[in-house]
């Protein structure tokens, strides 16, 4: 059959590329090695060429892969699967790494660009760190090949599988008719990642993930030539660069979860979340032991070690992530695309090789039998690496357990409360990590005067110790962990503020390693603040007692608004007043008041959480926060009627029955009900016939605004063996009155009471949280970057001083 | 001994530590049967609703408080009282993972997450346009 409107030269481009870029990247890695191996510059020249086109055929695959997903090209699997007609322009990004072919192709451009900043900078390694470059380059384009070799797929390619020929869809009728494509949409954007911070968080982390490779690259560099301690001088900048932009890449995972995930906060210790955490952690001690390698020498075994794991634990978190294996322990993994293999493989290839590597020269790494002081610089930086791996140790293994179900075929379950499990172990190590940075940058190298060093930082201990106390007291922190954690913290922040001021007199161009631990123990002082006494302001109100069913389960996190309606919450009293709708979302308007002392109340703000609304993948709800200086006031609705009203507002709901004798009262939501008399009435209605024997109810019914309504529905018994009934209605009050039957044997009457649809009431059910002092953790965030950035920038500057020499 | 050598030997203990520690409050995946043997501890339990029985949540006395029935894999039918919201969307699971413990006759939950049919299963719904009703005509 002949098909119109196909485009198929993009797929074709695409796909020639693909193949373009595994070729060149293989080339590329057997050009570098055989550099190295024959030291010959002819490989090293053929080599960098290849490398050049490989970087070229990635930016096709790229350009025409956006392509597709600027003009919806439908016919493309990738396309139709990851957006739709519906989808805003701007979440093309969002789009084209949503699926993991997107995503390992945008870490794959991360790396070509690296590797061609690397080339340009560092052409005294450039062999060595580019072979195993490359060979990450090969691997990472097999994952687009899609190819059939012995039965075994390798890689999934994004442009050539057509939706008509995937075997999934071929049968359906739609493909039968040759202008499919005239009534075929995409299935759309999952609404997770219709966000703005998703657009800016995957490639930022790519990047960091990408990063890691030159220092790995590096040490493998310097292990294969046996230049054990000449590497670390040119990786350094680069090393503390994938510091920087992989922990802001997390930290923006943090925000985004803040901002657009329900988790009730910015870390939740999510499986996703702890897979990229790790490899900072371990990256942060290798860091710091090249710095300590560099000027004391005597780690190298431990150095290279981290500086190794770093990259392998990249690869395993992608593997964790990408596996499926996580699957009912995470939100947010990906499903297995039959690649899995293919990613234990890769991680496989390159712990093998570090092992190797570093087994081979084991007795050169091996330190000298001397013994470091205790009161010195590298003592306790080795320590602080040190306690950096066990924290990551600690995480991984926490987190990898359904891989360990897997291996030992075991039914374990995730620890039940997170959150607790991973602080109870997280809160210590870090106490140490920060007690480490408050007081490390005040000892020298080598020996020190002990009276002297206690001297620097005594103040410091004091201050600390003084402020940790306040605010404490203060914020109504009472966990002693988290007292400790919090003085540890404050003297991370104050210690370093001391060595700024009293060493390195303000001088900001040294300072940025300073600057960055100042950083880091204010983000952790924020993290502390805001997790700690954060507290949920919207507690039921409802008269129902929660507790009455056990400690365990008095849970009461949420409060419902009624709208209209005006309830108190915390230092707050809120009103929802309605629901919008704006193309797929629905806006719920909250309004917040302050109570005057004068008993008026004062709008404060206005907050719209909003739900997403997506038939085929879930709606998803956002919270919406209001930002204030010292705390921040976060809402999201857990429950609410979505529907608009389906039903007519002005047929009647399933009338209750009600037994009642005369005189009798019933309190309903709408009202009160009264049964004044039953009389036997003579009507003479167009209904009723002569020997009819008619009784009335008389009923009086009062709406909450005191308004009196009187009706008289009828009951009709009609030759001594048919009876029926006819209502009485007021349309004002919307209230509907059967009268059903008479009880001959105590008098009693059963009525029927409906009320019109319409006037139910909407509603939503809400919570809120108040995070005290969170802006100190995003503060800490940018200092800790800015530090990082300005100690980067001195030690380039300082490489290309002496690369002058 | 050297002080590295106590240093080394701290650091394996923690991570001892820290595998056992994470043994011990790993929970465990039971089936019903399980659980209502052990009454108070802590499992996780996975299933699907019970769609024939009808689910509770009456938000204006109780926004915390939803009570649905749940089969576990042997397709063994328990209550579950659930001291949470009913998650928006609740009726569109294909799986759910309970965690929490059973009292008596019933399971109470304090944590619920649902597994929301995969993106990748089927893709037929998609297509249930006009022009394919009018396609399927075609074909016939």
């Amino acid at each position: 059959m002949e098909y119109v409107g196909e485009h198929l030269l993009p797929g074709k481009l695409g796909h020639f590329f693909v193949i373009l870029s595994f070729c060149t990247s293989l080339l590329a890695a057997v050009g570098y090695y055989l550099a190295v191996a024959k030291k010959n510059s002819d490989w090293k020249f053929l080599a960098r060429y290849s490398f050049y086109l490989h970087s070229l055929a990635v930016i096709g695959i790229v350009s025409t892969l956006f392509y597709m997903l600027a003009n919806q090209m439908y016919e493309y699997h990738y396309v139709w699967k990851h957006s739709n007609n519906e989808m805003p322009m701007r979440y093309i990004f969002s789009c084209f790494w949503e699926g993991q072919e997107g995503s390992f192709l945008l870490w794959s451009f991360w790396h070509v660009v690296l590797g061609l900043i690397f080339i340009w900078r560092e052409k005294e390694w450039e062999a060595p760190v580019m072979a195993t470059f490359s060979s990450v380059q090969v691997f990472l384009s097999s994952m687009l090949l899609g190819i059939y070799i012995l039965e075994h797929k390798i890689g999934s390619n994004p442009f050539t599988i057509l939706v008509r020929e995937d075997p999934e869809f071929a049968h359906l009728p739609l493909f039968t008719m040759p202008d499919y494509l005239e009534n075929l949409d995409g299935r759309g954007l999952n609404p997770l990642l219709q966000n703005y911070w998703m657009t800016i968080h995957p490639p930022t982390l790519f990047l960091g993930f990408a990063s890691t490779l030159i220092p790995f690259a590096f040490a493998i560099a310097g292990l294969w030539t046996k230049k054990f301690n000449e590497w670390i001088k040119p990786a350094l900048p680069w090393t503390f660069f994938s510091i920087m932009i992989l922990g802001t890449g997390i930290l923006m995972g943090g925000a985004w979860a803040y901002e657009a995930l329900s988790f009730g906060g910015f870390w939740a210790w999510d499986p996703v979340e702890n897979a990229s955490l790790v490899p900072w952690l371990t990256l942060v001690g290798a860091g710091h032991l090249m710095l300590l390698q560099k000027n004391r020498g005597n780690v190298g075994l431990a150095m290279f070690g981290l500086v190794l794991i770093s990259f392998v634990l990249i690869l395993y978190s992608t593997f964790l992530t990408r596996s499926g294996v996580l699957g009912e322990t995470s939100v947010h993994a990906f499903t297995d695309l039959g690649m899995s293999g293919q990613l234990l493989l890769y991680l496989v290839f390159y712990l093998a090789l570090s092992i190797v590597l570093v087994a081979v020269n084991f007795k050169s790494l091996r330190s000298t039998q001397v013994e470091e002081p205790f009161w010195s610089r590298e003592f306790w930086m080795f320590t602080g690496a040190l306690v950096l791996f066990i924290s990551a140790f600690q995480i991984t293994f926490s987190t990898s357990i359904p891989v360990i179900n897997k291996i030992f075929s075991l039914n374990l379950a995730p620890p039940t409360n997170a959150i607790e499990h991973y602080n109870s172990w997280q809160i210590p190590f870090g106490i140490v990590v920060l007690i480490i940075i408050g007081f490390g940058q005040h000892l020298r190298y080598k020996n020190n005067n002990f009276k002297q060093f206690l001297n620097g930082v005594f103040t410091a201990l004091i201050a600390s110790l003084v402020l940790s106390i306040a605010i404490g007291l203060a914020l109504k922190i009472k966990q002693p962990f988290h007292l400790f954690f919090m003085f540890a913290s404050l003297f991370a922040v104050i210690g370093n503020i001391a060595y700024f001021i009293k060493i390195l007199k303000g001088k900001v161009a040294k300072a940025g390693s300073t600057i960055a631990h100042i950083g880091f123990g204010l983000m952790m002082l924020g993290a502390l603040i805001s997790m700690s006494s954060q507290e949920n302001i919207s507690t039921n109100t409802s008269k129902f007692d929660v507790a009455q069913l056990g400690e365990a389960f008095s849970n009461a996190e949420n409060i419902l608004l009624m709208k209209g309606d005006t309830l108190q919450m915390g230092d707050y009293h809120v009103s929802y007043l309605g629901k919008e709708r704006e193309g797929v979302n629905i806006y719920f308007i909250i309004d917040y008041f302050l109570k005057n002392d004068d008993g008026t109340y004062q709008h404060a703000f206005q907050l719209k959480p909003r739900v997403q609304t997506n038939p085929r993948m879930g709606n998803v709800a956002e919270p919406d926060t209001r930002h204030f200086l010292s705390k921040d006031i976060y809402t999201h609705v857990t429950w609410a009627i979505l529907e608009e009203e389906k039903d007519d507002p002005n047929e009647y709901d399933e009338p209750e029955i009600q037994n009642l004798k005369s005189g009798d009262t019933v309190y309903l939501k709408q009202g009160i009900f009264v049964l004044d008399s039953i009389r036997r009435l003579s009507v003479d209605e167009s209904e009723l016939r002569a020997n009819d024997i008619v009784v009335g109810a008389k009923i009086h019914f009062w709406n909450f605004d005191t308004e009196e309504f009187i009706l008289e529905p009828l009951w009709v018994l009609r030759d001594t063996n048919s009876t029926f009934s006819i209502p009485a209605e007021n349309e004002k009050a919307n209230i509907r009155v059967t009268f059903d039957k008479i009880n001959p044997s105590d008098g009693s009457v059963d009525l029927g009471i409906s009320f019109k649809k319409g006037k139910q009431q909407d509603f939503i059910v809400m919570q809120a949280t108040q995070f005290p002092f969170i802006n100190v953790l995003w503060l800490g965030c940018i200092v800790m970057i800015i530090g990082t950035i300005i100690a980067i920038y001195s030690r380039v500057k300082l490489n290309s001083k002496s690369r002058a020499k | 001994m050297k002080r590295t050598h106590i240093v080394g030997i701290i650091v394996i203990a923690v991570a001892i530590a820290a595998i056992i520690g994470s043994l011990s409050d790993s929970s465990t995946y039971a089936n019903f049967t399980e659980a209502f043997e052990n009454q108070g501890r802590e499992y996780h339990v996975v299933g699907t609703l019970s769609k024939e029985k009808p689910t509770e949540y009456d938000p204006e006395t109780n926004p915390d408080l939803f009570v649905f029935y749940m089969l576990d894999k042997d397709s063994l039918e328990k209550k579950v009282v659930l001291h949470k919201n009913k998650p928006q969307d609740f009726e569109r699971s294909d799986q759910i993972v309970i965690i929490g413990k059973a009292l008596e006759q019933e399971f109470h939950a304090n944590q619920i997450l649902l597994k929301c049919p995969s993106k990748y299963e089927d893709g037929s719904p998609e297509f249930q346009t006009p022009e394919e009703i009018e396609a399927k005509k075609v074909t016939v």
